[in-house]
């Protein structure tokens, strides 16, 4: 039997281990909630209005898909205990004496987390595809652009949070250290540089913004109305590059994942 | 041919704390081997090695010819193990626990299902084939354990105290279904319980604080030393 076969079975099993999970079910009501919380806000409260910008599926299009990012918290929270749920809760001593590689096992735990968090994703898109048809009868073709830069973000979420759950020796630091980095370490080096007048294009999380730029509005037409005329830097002022955002995102899953899979490969049953 | 398990100058450390001790030992073909020991002897870290999990500070381990450490895959496809007390995935079934391990040691098919029938049977858990596994008891899940070791048909079983959480019903079968498996493949187990060791093993091996005490025959120690318990700890005297 061949390795790709093996990682075929592993990310079967892996996926169905994910999907009987309630998190996942979690994941999917916390996202569906946020879509719809925002396209109730968005006409309830009549923001372009309140912005003192035109209403356009575009920007309709723009705030409901962003909400698609809630997403990335199932991401975490599938990918956060995967790895290091093996040890800690000592499934690792059924699954590792088996004629199958770790990076095999490693590889085919992505793909399940990739798939669950997908699903997701995909399905908060067409909600949104669906709530642009039935107020605007049009979907702009930017959507699809800001779904492929939500499903790299969830990629590169999850390899960040391998990397975490291959080194720390519980699943819920694991998860709790990916939201920290994600949330508030990221944040707060983006921010600082786009105040000091740098672009932090290379950020993961300033190019899990370009979901939203995808749309050909630009920030500062979008949030400039927001804050008064306050200086905010580059990271409110500029859109950033969509292309380049989905490289960038590439660059940090393909970075993340292999250092996972080299860490995991070390990691012992003590 | 080679020998069934060989163990050459194992030595592990635990940052500093010597688990084991240039262990040697060799296990021909269709032999029956425990390894003995008190609490903190190596054995279980022996067995860790043996199935690729962990990895020694020094010396080589085979299994059936085959290095574990540089053909982990190859050599680990010629066992079945049970390790300490292992958990299973609780929204799986035991079903497609099975079928998952199965898969993974290259079986499929009618051949697959037939043999999960087999040794769902042999261990007594048929009727708990489709439920979850979140809902066994520890007893449930060791003969689970038992039933995924044997799925393959490896030639070699490494099990680590095999009947730990079970009922005295559920000892004396998988203690039976061990001396019938003895019969063909080669039984390398550790255990801390002389009864169950003189019940499945002719041999033992003796191990204390990382070194080997002893590799005989049981009758000839119990010849030698007056009995098994006597000569148990007499060759672990140091042990707390």
């Amino acid at each position: 039997m061949s390795e790709f076969e093996k990682l075929k079975v592993v990310t079967k099993y892996e996926f169905l281990k994910q999907y009987r999970r309630k998190r996942f079910y979690g994941a999917l009501a916390i996202t569906v909630l946020a879509v719809v919380l925002t396209i109730v806000l968005y006409k309830g409260l009549d923001l372009p209005g309140r912005m003192r910008i035109p209403d356009s599926p575009e920007l309709f299009a723009m705030f409901v898909t962003s909400m698609s990012s809630m997403a990335i918290l199932g991401a975490v929270f599938f990918a956060g205990d995967a790895i290091v749920s093996e040890f800690e809760r000592k499934t690792g001593y059924i699954l590792f004496p088996n004629p199958v590689k770790r990076t095999t096992l490693v590889v085919g735990k992505y793909i399940a987390c990739v798939v669950a968090t997908a699903i997701i994703i995909i399905i908060a898109y067409l909600m949104s595809a669906g709530a642009l048809l039935g107020f605007y009868q049009q979907v702009p073709g930017g959507i699809l652009g800001s779904m492929a830069i939500a499903l790299m973000l969830a990629c590169s979420v999850i390899s960040m949070a391998f990397v975490f759950s291959s080194v720390f020796k519980g699943g819920m630091g694991a998860t709790i250290a990916t939201l920290l980095t994600y949330m508030v370490i990221f944040s707060v080096i983006s921010s600082a540089l786009s105040f000091a007048g740098y672009d932090p294009w290379f950020m993961p999380n300033r190019a899990a913004d370009a979901m939203a730029a995808t749309y050909n509005i630009s920030f500062g037409q979008a949030f400039g109305g927001m804050f008064g005329g306050m200086n905010m830097g580059p990271m409110l002022s500029s859109s950033p590059d969509p292309a380049l955002s989905f490289f960038v995102l590439l660059g940090y899953t393909v970075i993340f994942l292999l250092i996972s899979i080299w860490l995991a490969k070390r990691k012992e049953m003590i | 041919m080679p020998d069934s398990i060989l163990i050459e100058g194992l030595t592990r450390y635990y940052n500093g704390f010597l688990a084991l001790d240039n262990l040697s030992l060799r296990v021909k073909w269709n032999e029956d081997v425990a390894l003995l020991g008190p609490n903190g002897a190596g054995k279980t870290t022996t067995l860790k090695i043996l199935c690729g999990l962990l990895r020694p500070s020094k010396g080589k381990a085979y299994l059936a010819g085959i290095n574990v450490m540089e053909e982990r895959e190859r050599a680990i496809s010629q066992v079945g193990a049970i390790l300490e007390t292992p958990e299973f995935y609780p929204f799986l079934t035991p079903n497609e626990t099975l079928r998952y391990l199965g898969r993974l040691r290259g079986m499929s098919g009618r051949k697959l299902d037939d043999r999960i029938k087999e040794v769902l049977k042999l261990v007594r858990i048929e009727d708990w084939v489709n439920v979850k596994i979140e809902k066994f008891s520890r007893g449930m899940k060791q003969r689970l354990a038992l039933a995924q070791a044997l799925l393959h048909d490896p030639p070699i079983l490494i099990l680590d105290e095999p009947s730990l959480g079970l009922d005295p019903r559920g000892m004396v079968e998988i203690r039976n279904i061990l001396k019938e498996a003895r019969k063909k493949k080669t039984v390398f187990f550790a255990s801390h319980l002389l009864t169950e060791v003189e019940q499945i093993c002719k041999k033992v091996a003796i191990i204390d604080r990382g070194k080997l005490r002893a590799y005989d025959d049981i009758a000839r120690l119990k010849k030698k030393y007056r009995s098994f318990e006597r000569a148990y700890l007499k060759l672990t005297e140091g042990a707390i």
